[in-house]
């Protein structure tokens, strides 16, 4: 923790977080598994919502798993979390003016950006692996069993676009001064997406149908990554990234 | 001849927008000595420091430093300079010894070791975090790691803004004894009579243009023209000028008691003298207290330059 600017005890308060939701989600699991039923007539008038609790209904714990840590779990905070860790990236280096001594380091801009990037993505990502790594010993505390390798392949991909998210957000605080504006901004794009997404009418316009249940359920499925949403989620990361280079090595202090 | 610890400009030019902060500025500095560079707020003098290690990119002109040449970020040129920067921010939530490990990644390993030696030699409280730290300390804090890693060319803008006398007089110490083991330094600083007392050469700058060396030997000239006399009391003027009558037209400048005439090439040449012989014979104007040829301040050659009066 002795670099500045890497956000490794707010990822672990992330995790500690996430982990809580997943626990209390697992042994909430037997109680909603004996009122199904029930939990269909109450998402009956969210058509979205309804299509949620049949999809559980059919696919039993690992959907409701999936649903839980995925979906609900990795998406909301997952991306607050993304977004957080991102913005003060460099603008917050820019905000308190010490963006100067960063750059006047014998590095180049290129290692010094991607260091921030890496330390980024990794705090945003390694959590979802270490939270979906305890489902299977959480999921024996309710007399269920889940294999290790369909959730790796979630997480994989829940990963990817958790990245989307923060390149994005991470591109804007290499082009600005303001992390807070930056964080509000972008959560406030991703909470309105989050929340069409519960719109029958426009649920197709939210990102978040590229990490939902449905997608998450056949990559659980398949065993393997959707090339068709995993390349170009890998695109845009990149290409947020080649951006945010750009613009970096133009920057001035 | 060698390039080492040479600080070479060649028509650096940066704009921000519709401001020329550095126009076309060329220049040679060093091997050694510690060069001063002068200049009103917003002259350029930071935006050229920060152009010397590529922390702004130019729009025209190259650089090379201790022989590395200005490509890219700079990066060649950041590994064989140190820097301090202008403008004062730290990092609050390190100690001061985290913080100098920080500002030394990449350095070598006994850099840190002398950053916390000169850090202790300022009697910084390097267990504290930096936020509790006063202004001067945090500037002391950042010296110390410029000061540190073992390069021929510092490059340290404004290295005592904010400290008190004696630490000033501490850092000046420290500045020439690193010119003395063949560091060359460039130090801005806007405080004219410590860079009087430590610097070995002036540049100074305008508008974002550097004066050239002709303006700079001007300047020198200038001062050898001058000779300066000193009463008891503020002379009369119409007197003074009834005293200088024999002698032709003379540029005379009345400040206090204090006046300073300037001469057409040296002071000492035949006019000075008869002035001199002139203003002692004026028995209006009193004994002189104190006589001086060629001596002009750093702040009145700033005054000449820019017009304003010098710290």
């Amino acid at each position: 923790m002795n670099r500045p600017g890497t956000p490794w005890l707010f990822a672990l308060a992330y995790l500690v977080i996430l982990e809580v939701m997943l626990a209390a989600a697992v042994l909430f699991w037997p109680d909603l598994a004996a009122n199904l039923p029930a939990a269909r007539r109450l998402a009956a008038p969210i058509p979205v919502l309804g299509q949620f609790v049949d999809r559980v209904s059919e696919t039993g714990v690992r959907g409701y798993l999936i649903g839980q840590h995925f979906f609900k779990g990795c998406n909301t905070l997952g991306t607050a979390a993304a977004v957080l860790f991102a913005a003060p990236a460099i603008a917050g280096e820019a905000h308190r003016g010490t963006l100067e001594l960063l750059l006047a380091r014998p590095y180049s801009r290129a290692r010094l950006l991607l260091e921030r990037w890496a330390g980024g993505a990794l705090a945003v990502t390694v959590p979802v692996f270490l939270s979906t790594l305890t489902i299977p010993l959480l999921c024996t505390r309710v007399n269920e069993v889940q294999p290790y390798g369909p959730l790796l392949w979630c997480a994989l991909h829940q990963s990817l676009f958790l990245l989307a998210i923060h390149a994005l957000a991470f591109l804007c605080s290499v082009l600005g001064s303001h992390p807070t504006k930056i964080a509000l901004a972008i959560l406030f794009f991703t909470t309105f997406e989050f929340s069409i997404y519960m719109i029958k009418v426009v649920t197709h316009w939210s990102v978040f149908r590229l990490c939902d249940l449905d997608t998450l359920l056949a990559v659980a499925d398949g065993g393997r990554l959707d090339v068709r949403l995993v390349l170009p989620l890998l695109a845009w990361i990149g290409l947020c990234v080649a951006a945010a280079l750009f613009a970096f090595r133009r920057r001035c202090p | 001849m060698s390039a080492d610890g040479v600080i070479e400009a060649q028509g650096l030019a940066r704009r921000f927008g519709a401001v020329e902060a550095v126009r076309s500025l060329s220049t040679r500095i060093g091997p050694g000595g510690i060069t001063a560079l002068l200049g009103p707020n917003g002259s350029g003098k930071s935006t050229f420091l920060r152009l010397l290690i590529g922390l702004v990119r130019p729009d025209a002109g190259t650089a090379r430093v201790d022989g590395a040449a200005l490509v890219g970020d700079g990066l060649a040129i950041r590994r064989r300079v140190t820097y301090l920067g202008g403008e004062l921010h730290a990092y609050g939530e390190l100690t001061g010894a985290a913080h100098l490990d920080w500002c030394l990644r990449g350095r070598e390993d006994a850099a840190r070791a002398r950053a916390r030696v000169l850090a202790e030699r300022f009697e910084l409280p390097l267990a504290k975090k930096v936020r509790a730290y006063s202004h001067g300390m945090k500037r002391q804090l950042l010296l110390s790691a410029a000061l540190a890693p073992d390069v021929r060319v510092r490059i340290l803008d404004e290295p005592s803004e904010g400290l008190d006398p004696t630490r000033r007089a501490e850092v000046l110490a420290l500045l020439r004894d690193e010119a003395a083991r063949g560091v060359t330094l460039l130090v801005s600083s806007h405080h004219l009579g410590e860079v009087e007392r430590a610097s070995t050469r002036q540049l100074f700058l305008r508008r974002g243009e550097l004066l050239d060396e002709g303006a700079a030997r001007d300047l020198a000239a200038r001062a050898r023209a001058a000779l300066r006399v000193t009463w008891e009391r503020a002379p009369d003027p119409p007197a003074l000028a009834r005293a200088l009558a024999g002698v032709g037209a003379v540029e005379t400048r009345l400040a206090g008691a204090t006046g300073t005439f300037f001469f057409p090439g040296d002071a000492q040449g035949e006019r000075g003298r008869a002035a001199l012989r002139a203003l002692l014979d004026a028995r209006e104007l009193g004994a002189p207290r104190e006589l001086s040829y060629g001596e002009l301040s750093l702040s009145e050659l700033y005054r000449e330059l820019y017009g304003t009066e010098g710290v």
